[in-house]
């Protein structure tokens, strides 16, 4: 049994640990390393990708301390788990900025959690680098003082390419079903944008609530309507019960859904029969590039997957690789010259560079353009930046991609 | 390093008010609620809400207890025709029904979207810890007289009665009492408190959607004070307080032992909780701050 004292003696030492590590800091320094926040989704609904965000920061953050460092210091990464939840997000990120005092937070992935996390980096006055869709994040209040960068589509620009396939597959009847969560009603609400400004309309939406374990109320609705393709904005799990639920049904439709639902585990779950013709859209990463075949390199190693598995890892290994750069290209670890020298080293006019130390060295020579992993990596005014997205069909059991959409 | 343990103990302060109304209902007067988070869902988003229109934030707060409190009401009516475990299965319905109302209710609550930039409170005050501490002040404060209320009223005839409904509700029926009015009264109090975190809430970490709303914030307050102590206004304190040091403690374990990944972490910090949890109800079932007197 436990009494009370025991416990006390307990709490003291518990206390004694925590304060311990405290000390240990303190001594850092301003010319020690750079400390820089990796606030990851590691449990909660993003981990599928969440792990691999996270060692693709350590891994070009060792690049760069192997190149010697970025304006010559050392970068030192401080690891988070959001857990995909907007408190522990706060907490995990206020830790971050006052215990660990990180120079930027990089990585993180559910709309909630950017929003919840940017006010503390704008009040500290660094930057947060985020793959979230929310279009709130661009503008202000939530972007007032231009700390935020997106390495990833908004959800509009995901309707927009959702509305271009549409068009260019001659569909004329779509019909949408959503998750209802902000990146789900954003996919679809901004496809209905999107196809209304051309003209078209659309025959029914649905909204469903997850975790179901059946969907067949809301199928047989939008089923109902006789659309010639159905447009979601839907995850994994709720994704394989429709499409199961649809395949027993046998109405002759056709499907677009994201790519991060409509993946090789889809085809897995349910076959090459019921996933036959299903178009997948995704932001696809800047494949043919140079930084590409350097991250697929780092994320076959780090995770033993290619790099085509996690979109946002390749976005991650981008946030590191820029915001080296702009750190040597300022000259200081000095967060609003770096931020004011992003835009500089990301987007063109410039010599093409791919990694850290191919940067490092023209930056000798003069301005540089990083050509990402994930894009091609030029922030607009709102920080925001312009992947292409690529419609991939499931043919035989295998997606293949037949073409690439731009807006 | 001061502005994240003031963070830490803001978040502790507005989980040992939700604990507090708790222990008011199942801990005093056994009315098992699965449903708290529903009510610190309803009190954040008035809050939140009348803020965003210009509302002053103290008429927030007065809204959030008021609004959680009434929405209470029903709740304890209900709770006159069911006891123990179908109360528990209403209250777990509400808290989910008012998860689906705030996403389905978009003129009201931006669904899903949720509502951002909710002021924060002692903004005035220059950014740094000032603010902070300001608002770990006033937390402290109310969290103060919440307890004091508390020990006030289990030492009131009203505690007695609650207790004894607890203990025994047919005896206290014949007894001449009527448990009724006690039981709803017992239940919109613990809702107002938990209205009042919810406001603290949605100012502090100024974004809320619903996915916040989820019955784990409900079963996280059922942690704390299972391991405090059910029944002990100290153990709601205490339960809680070690809860947020074993959830957030944990993230330092790592900057002192190098070589365990953030994925290993999270696991080792949910298995730690759940292994706390089960030696607890073996070898402590009347929590840290039991009481001695009981089984």
């Amino acid at each position: 049994m436990l009494d009370r004292r025991t416990l006390l003696t307990g709490a003291a030492g518990a206390g004694l640990l925590l304060s311990a590590p405290a000390a240990l800091r303190a001594q850092g320094g301003g010319s020690g390393p750079i400390r820089i926040g990796a606030l990851n989704p590691i449990t909660g609904s993003g981990s599928p990708y969440g792990s691999g965000m996270q060692k693709m920061i350590v891994a070009v953050a060792e690049a760069v301390n192997a190149a010697g460092g970025a304006a010559g210091r050392k970068i030192e990464i401080v690891a988070e788990d959001t857990q995909t939840n907007p408190q522990a997000a706060v907490l995990a990120a206020k830790k971050l900025i006052e215990a660990n005092k990180v120079q930027a937070i990089l990585g993180t992935f559910a709309s909630g959690v950017s929003l919840a996390v940017i006010p503390l980096c704008n009040d500290a006055g660094i930057p947060l680098f985020h793959v979230s869709g929310a279009p709130a994040l661009s503008t202000p209040p939530a972007n007032a003082k231009g700390l935020g960068f997106r390495f990833q589509a908004t959800n509009d620009r995901f309707g927009r390419a959702f509305a271009e396939i549409c068009t260019r597959e001659g569909f004329k009847r779509p019909a949408t079903m959503a998750f209802n969560n902000a990146s789900g009603i954003g996919n679809t609400e901004g496809f209905a944008r999107a196809w209304k400004a051309k003209g078209g309309q659309v025959v029914e939406s649905v909204v469903y609530e997850p975790n179901q374990a059946t969907y067949r109320s809301e199928l047989m609705k939008v089923l109902a309507a006789k659309p010639d393709v159905i447009v979601t904005g839907s995850y994994l799990a709720d994704t394989t019960i429709i499409l199961r639920e649809w395949f027993q049904s046998g109405q002759n439709v056709r499907w677009i859904i994201p790519g991060w639902a409509a993946n090789p585990e889809l085809i897995k779950a349910l076959g090459p029969d019921v996933t036959e013709g299903i178009i997948s859209v995704e932001s696809i990463s800047n494949e043919g590039s140079g930084a590409f075949k350097l991250y697929e390199a780092d994320y076959q190693k780090a995770m033993k997957q290619p790099g085509t598995a996690n979109t946002y890892a390749a976005m991650t290994w981008d946030m590191m690789t820029v915001l080296a750069l702009a750190i040597e290209a300022a000259g200081t670890a000095e967060m609003p010259a770096v931020v004011a020298k992003l835009r500089e080293v990301a987007n063109p006019p410039g010599t093409a560079v791919s990694s850290f130390a191919e940067g490092k060295a023209a930056l000798k020579a003069g301005k540089i353009n990083f050509e990402g992993a994930s894009s091609a990596l030029d922030f607009d005014q709102y920080g925001d930046v312009t992947p292409n997205f690529g419609a991939s069909f499931v043919t035989g059991g295998k997606l293949v991609r037949r073409y690439v959409v731009e807006i | 390093m001061d502005a994240y343990l003031a963070a830490i103990a803001i978040v502790a302060l507005i989980y040992i008010l939700l604990a507090l109304g708790l222990t008011l209902q199942y801990g005093l007067t056994g009315l098992i609620n699965f449903g708290h988070v529903g009510f610190f869902a309803i009190g954040a988003y008035a809050a939140a809400i009348l803020a965003t229109h210009g509302a002053p934030l103290v008429l927030g707060f007065v809204a959030a207890a008021f609004f959680a409190g009434l929405a209470a009401w029903p709740i304890g009516l209900v709770s006159l025709r069911l006891r123990d475990d179908y109360f528990a299965i209403v209250t777990l319905g509400f808290s989910e029904t008012v998860r689906l109302v705030i996403t389905s209710e978009k003129w009201l609550t931006n669904g899903v979207q949720g509502i951002p930039a909710i002021p924060r409170l002692f903004s005035g005050l220059t950014v740094g810890i000032g603010a902070q501490l300001a608002v770990l002040a006033v937390l402290l404060a109310v969290t103060g007289a919440a307890v004091l209320a508390m020990r006030r009223i289990v030492r009131s005839p009203f505690g007695r009665i609650i207790e004894a409904i607890r203990d025994n509700e047919d005896g206290l029926r014949a007894l001449g009492k009527e448990p009724a009015r006690f039981k709803v009264q017992v239940l919109i109090l613990g809702a107002g408190l938990a209205g009042l975190a919810g406001a603290f809430y949605a100012h502090y970490i100024t974004y809320i959607v619903p996915d916040q709303f989820i019955p784990l914030v409900t079963f996280y307050v059922w942690m704390a004070i299972i391991i405090g102590g059910v029944g002990r206004i100290s153990g709601a304190v205490v339960g809680t307080a070690l809860l947020m040091i074993l959830l957030e403690g944990s993230r330092f374990i790592r900057d002192v032992v190098p070589g365990i990944s953030e994925v290993e972490m999270a696991s080792i910090r949910l298995g730690v909780i759940g292994i706390l949890l089960v030696l607890f109800t073996i070898y402590r079932p009347q929590g840290l701050m039991g009481d001695f007197s009981r089984k």
